[in-house]
Parts: structure tokens; C-alpha cells; sequence
């Protein structure tokens, strides 16, 4: 590197951002996480409208088979439905207290 | 475990959806990144910006950054894609900003004033000039890696170096040995 480079180069490394950016860091992966959300939000929405109108479309040939077996499966099913939704929303916290997943 | 190696193990753990991989990669890449897009816009505010939405693209394009390649020409490369597509967009309204700020008195007071002058050398370089000094000179990208970064022929960077690298001499009173 000639004098005149490293000159340039000593200008140029005046006003150079600094090394750690804490606020930086956190705007972009504040941008990250919306961009995430927006996704899954958006499949949550198109899988939603698809099973509805996938039940819509089959439900009259459904009742024929659910509607006699409904008033004894209920309290079953809303035994299951409890015990998924409770796997669910608790899945990040068990799967982390057993060092199952990181992060 | 070397800069390059620790990359590509950030690099395989974002393409598998980690974000904490990811946020290190920022924080390991940002200033480099800042630094080249401060240079090539001139504008800290505009570059700040860009630099932001340069990361945003970067995670949503991570399964396609292929292994071996420099995490930081990557990053360049999209941040100079964007600057270039900013120009062309909001070129009109920019310009009329940048006047409004040329107005103003400047704000870096910290400011030498052979760094302005290289500043305003900076702004009277093609943009093409410009982004190739501010890799190859102040960021120290080989001729290769730049080319590689800013898509251009390997002889356009050499020529738009040398003949960059005069200007801002010359500009500042130095000699070219």
C-alpha cells in the first residue's frame, strides 16, 4: 500500500459506523420478526380459508356420519382439543425446560 | 474457528430458521456494510435505511447464499442493487432533498475538512466509480471481489479504481505515487 492509499484509507476510516450497534441490530431484527409474523399469519389465513371451505363443501355428506356419533364423542373431543391447544401454546417453554429445543 | 468459518456456520444455522444465527450475522456484518453504503449514497440517513432493508432481503434470500461465498460482498452486493434501484425511483425527490440539505449547515462538526473534501470528491464520482473505491480503497475488496459484488467486468473496476483513486488525489492535493 503506497502513502497515498493508506491516506484514503485513514480518511475514509474517520467516520466509519461503529463496530457494535446495538439499535441497529435490534431495528433489523424488529423488521425480521414483523416479516415473520406477517408470513405465518398469512399461511395461518390461507390454511384456515381452505379447511373451511373444504368442511363447507363436505359437510353435508359429514352429517350423515358426525351428527349420530356427535352427542356421544363430544366431551372426548373437547377433552382433545384442550390437551392439544395446552401442547401448543405450551410447546416453546416444555420443549425448552427439557433442553429439547434452543432459543 | 476462523471469521470464514464461523460465517458459514451462522450462515447454515439462519438457512435452518435461526434467528439469534442471524441477528449475530447483522451485528458481525452491519458495519461493513454501513460503511460501504455511506460511501457509495453519501447520505447516512438514506444508507442507514438501506443498509436495513438490505437485511431484511438478505433473510429473506439466505437459502440462496451458496457456501464458500463472502458473507459481506453478499451483503454489498444486495445493498448496492437496492441503492441502485433507489436512484432510479426517487432520483428526482432525492435531489431535491439533498439540496434542501446542502443548505443546511453541516451537522458532522467532528468533520476535518480534508474529510469533507474527499466527501464532495465522493459525490462527483460516477456511482459505479464510487461503489468500486469505496470497496477496493476504503474497504480493502480485491479487484476480483468487487467485480464479483457489483456485477461488473473485472476490467471496468480496475479502470473505474485508477482512474477514482486520481480524482480524489488530485482533489486533495496529493501526490499519485
Amino acid at each position: 500500500m503506497t502513502d497515498s492509499d493508506g491516506r484514503l484509507h485513514r480518511l475514509f476510516a474517520e467516520d466509519e459506523p461503529p463496530v457494535n450497534d446495538p439499535a441497529f441490530t435490534m431495528a433489523v431484527m424488529a423488521g425480521v420478526a414483523r416479516r415473520r409474523f406477517l408470513f405465518d399469519l398469512g399461511v395461518l389465513f390461507v390454511v384456515a380459508s381452505l379447511g373451511g371451505a373444504v368442511l363447507w363443501s363436505a359437510w353435508p355428506v359429514l352429517a350423515q356420519h358426525f351428527v349420530p356419533l356427535a352427542a356421544g364423542l363430544s366431551p372426548v373431543v373437547a377433552c382433545l382439543s384442550l390437551a392439544i391447544t395446552a401442547v401448543v401454546l405450551l410447546e416453546g417453554r416444555v420443549t425448552a425446560a427439557s433442553g429439547l429445543k434452543h432459543g | 474457528m476462523s471469521p470464514e468459518s464461523l460465517d458459514a456456520a451462522l450462515v447454515e444455522s439462519a438457512q435452518a430458521g435461526s434467528m439469534a444465527a442471524f441477528a449475530r450475522l447483522v451485528d458481525r456484518h452491519q458495519q461493513a456494510l454501513r460503511a460501504f453504503l455511506r460511501r457509495t449514497c453519501g447520505d447516512w440517513a438514506l444508507a442507514d435505511d438501506l443498509a436495513q432493508e438490505t437485511l431484511l432481503t438478505a433473510w429473506s434470500r439466505i437459502d440462496r447464499l451458496k457456501t464458500g461465498l463472502s458473507v459481506r460482498a453478499w451483503l454489498c452486493g444486495i445493498g448496492y442493487n437496492k441503492h441502485l434501484s433507489t436512484m432510479r425511483t426517487t432520483g428526482r425527490q432525492r435531489a431535491r432533498e439533498m439540496a434542501y440539505e446542502a443548505e443546511k449547515p453541516p451537522s458532522s462538526g467532528a468533520m476535518t475538512d480534508e474529510r469533507l473534501t474527499l466527501e464532495a470528491a465522493m459525490a462527483e464520482l460516477q456511482p459505479d466509480q464510487r461503489a468500486c473505491v469505496a470497496l477496493c480503497l476504503a474497504a480493502d475488496f480485491s479487484h476480483a471481489e468487487a467485480a464479483e459484488t457489483l456485477g461488473l467486468p473485472l476490467g471496468t473496476v480496475k479502470s473505474h479504481v485508477t482512474r477514482g483513486r486520481a480524482r480524489l488525489l488530485a482533489v486533495l492535493g496529493g501526490s499519485d505515487d
